[in-house]
């Protein structure tokens, strides 16, 4: 399926988006995971600089008000300009409210890695928010109670206009996790090549016009990834083959990557696009490592 | 058990054999003069059989074809197989997630690519039929929505080519066209085959609810439910068959099972199949390759047959009418014209540009004369028709080429560098 075509490897260097989540939105549920995503929040807030806010849905009891004061102390996230909201009603449209008004960046999730069928189609909260969100999302498929950060990145290098910011996000959360290695991932959906082939192209012209298909398309690459400023941050370039979405998944997959940066979709996404999966739905189907859509907000512009 | 005998298996072997040599040969031919395969195919058809060497020499066609006889009756089964083949390979042309993806611009440039060709052919052949040497009134309605089908399909592989000249192929509007033309297809085709159905009913007494309630059940199962499994499905298979001669088995055999439950429910065969190839081109573990060497073995081998048996069938020089041919070329181009002109123009495109693409679109290619070939077998239309048909389907495809060159690179400086428009 993952055809591999060319290997670049590049030493980081590009203009840098300076801390791109200044705000981050935790959502907590008093699940298991709880503790774990409280320390994965404590490691993005240190790594990030970020101001936190903890948002829950449901009744507000002592008992609970308490245990999460504790947890946050424990974690060292009670400072002062950290917030948390006790909030009633839908989880997932009053978390997009709050986030909303309170102008938040990137919210933060735990989620399954694979959701059983009927709760896929009508909707996990943390897989509902990534669909509505007008900001980023992190999805934490496995929080640790000690972090161990995000080593290993693969990004999406689409041929769209989303993907600089996307890629410039990717290198400054690779800068700050002190990433070993980043994967810039083309994918190339030759299937529509087929078409063309069928148009009684000889075997040396449909040569020709794929390789000049993915010449343009490393050529935009490395003009995405013009170098000023060299870090010591690996990147490299893959393109693979196959539909987007999914096979960028299935790379990160292959290689036990700890982080998927993806761009946001173009629309909201509902459930015919469950139905007949694109592009992200492939990933949110079965979450191959933890996963990050990226989304330019008004406020992080 | 009734079998060849010695004689009619070596004339059947011998026909198979002239005519993919026979086809191939004029097909190059006219390739050479930038003119699809497929006409060169169909032309060799028209010169060995009833057209023009049938004519004249009737025992030296029978070289390459027979019409009669246990002879004709294989010969027939294997041009039924290969249309079979055909319409399931321009299923897996079909993406359902590139509609999806591309959304509300898609479906509104589509629907009025639809809408527009349609609607034309519907009313003119409802009300004016008798212009196309129609008399019996009472296949008027099939008749009618047999001609908006007509006016409606397109030849996706020549959309694609004409984006990919227009330097459109890989931006968004490209996607969208693409998109829409796909769209355009799925409907076209499911209404040609619930318009069989129709003929069927009246022909066999077969309930046309009946008919449609299974066809219906048979499409969105496959879309959905036989989808998901069959992409479950195929990295098993991908694991303990031969690949991708395992895949070329398995599929195929799908296709025929998904053509003969269709068949059994009262609409064409074609209509499994095609709903097979989209449920399986769908998968996301059909690679390239594997997509390539189904295309190969179709086109290379089943389509000839096909396209060459469609001049064997028919005089096209007694059935020619020059009336009829004059009508169904310029409605023809008319509808395209208008319908993916504007639906272009809707996209975003400009103004030349939309013409381009309503040119490129225009080009039938050889769905249109698969389409006209069974209306011909299911008697909905009659040969002058037919011919006409076919003759627009030839003329739209040979004037695509010419014409996109006229209007993008009359100074030699088109639309071929043109940057991303997404």
């Amino acid at each position: 399926m993952t055809a591999k075509t060319c290997l670049n490897a590049y030493y980081c260097c590009m203009n840098s988006v300076d801390s791109p989540f200044k705000k981050i939105a935790v959502a907590v549920a008093f699940s298991p995971r709880c503790e774990a995503l409280l320390a994965e929040a404590r490691q993005l807030q240190d790594k990030l600089n970020a101001q936190m806010l903890f948002i829950h849905v449901g009744k507000k009891s002592l008992q609970e008000e308490q245990y999460l004061k504790h947890l946050l102390h424990r974690f060292g996230l009670d400072k002062e300009n950290n917030k948390t909201i006790w909030e009633q009603g839908d989880p997932v449209e009053t978390i997009l409210r709050v986030c909303q008004e309170e102008e938040v960046d990137l919210i933060v999730a735990g989620a399954l890695e694979k959701e059983n069928l009927i709760k896929y189609f009508f909707g996990g909260v943390a897989r509902q928010l990534s669909r509505k969100a007008k900001c980023s999302m992190l999805m934490l498929t496995e929080p640790n109670i000690h972090p161990s950060g995000f080593k290993h990145i693969v990004v999406e290098g689409s041929d769209h206009p989303k993907s600089e910011y996307t890629i410039a996000t990717s290198i400054e959360i690779g800068r700050a996790y002190a990433a070993e290695w980043i994967d810039i991932v083309q994918e190339m959906d030759l299937s529509k090549m087929a078409l063309l082939r069928h148009e009684e192209l000889k075997q040396a012209e449909a040569e020709a016009l794929r390789e000049e298909f993915l010449k343009e398309e490393d050529e935009k690459l490395q003009d995405i990834l013009k170098c000023k400023d060299c870090r010591g941050l690996l990147i490299h370039t893959e393109r693979i083959e196959g539909k987007p979405g999914y096979v960028i998944s299935k790379f990160a997959r292959d290689k036990k990557a700890d982080l998927l940066v993806l761009n946001s979709p173009d629309k909201q996404m509902n459930l015919i696009d469950r139905v007949f999966p694109h592009d992200i739905e492939f990933a949110l189907a079965d979450l191959p490592c933890n996963l990050l859509i990226v989304q330019e907000t008004l406020y992080n512009q | 058990m009734s079998k060849l005998s010695h004689h009619e298996l070596i004339q059947f072997i011998f026909c198979i054999g002239s005519m993919l040599i026979a086809a191939r040969l004029v097909g190059e031919f006219f390739r050479k003069f930038k003119m699809p395969l497929v006409v060169g195919e169909l032309i060799a058809g028209v010169l060995l059989g009833p057209t023009l060497l049938g004519n004249y020499l009737p025992e030296a066609s029978k070289y390459f074809y027979v019409s009669t006889g246990n002879v004709g009756i294989a010969l027939n089964g294997l041009t039924t197989i290969s249309v079979i083949m055909l319409l399931f390979v321009a299923g897996m042309e079909v993406e359902l997630s590139i509609i999806r993806q591309q959304g509300a611009v898609a479906f509104k440039t589509s629907l009025i690519g639809l809408v527009i060709p349609m609607g034309l052919g519907y009313f003119t052949a409802r009300y004016f039929y008798t212009w196309f040497g129609e008399t019996d009134m009472n296949n008027v309605l099939p008749f009618s929505l047999f001609i908006g089908t007509a006016m409606a399909v397109s030849a996706l592989p020549v959309i694609a080519r004409t984006l990919m000249d227009l330097g459109l192929f890989r931006t968004r509007i490209g996607m969208i066209i693409i998109a829409a033309a796909m769209f355009d297809d799925l409907i076209g085709w499911i209404l040609f085959s619930v318009i069989l159905g129709m003929m069927n009913k009246t022909a066999q007494g077969i309930d046309f609810v009946y008919t449609l309630g299974l066809t219906l059940l048979y499409a969105i199962g496959m879309l959905t439910v036989g989808r998901f499994l069959i992409n479950k499905s195929v990295p098993w298979a991908e694991k303990n068959f031969t690949w991708p001669g395992g895949f070329l088995s398995i599929s195929l055999g799908l296709a025929f099972l998904g053509a003969a439950f269709t068949e059994f429910a009262g609409i064409h065969a074609i209509f499994g199949a095609f709903i097979m190839g989209i449920a399986i081109g769908d998968s996301v573990h059909v690679t390239e390759k594997t997509r390539e060497i189904v295309h190969q073995f179709v086109t290379n081998i089943f389509a000839p047959l096909f396209f060459i048996s469609v001049g064997f069938k028919v005089n096209f020089i007694a059935n020619f009418n020059f009336q009829i041919v004059v009508l169904v070329f310029f409605l023809a181009v008319v509808c395209k014209l208008l319908g993916a002109g504007l639906g272009a123009l809707w996209g975003g495109l400009s103004k030349k540009e939309a013409l381009a693409v309503g040119f490129g679109m225009n080009a039938r290619g050889a769905m249109e004369i698969i389409l006209a070939t069974l209306a011909l077998q299911a008697k909905l239309i009659g040969e002058p028709l037919f011919v006409a048909i076919v003759i627009m389907a030839v003329l739209t495809s040979i004037m695509a080429g010419p014409m996109l060159q006229l209007l993008l690179n009359p100074q030699g400086n088109g639309f071929k560098n043109k940057t991303s428009i997404s």
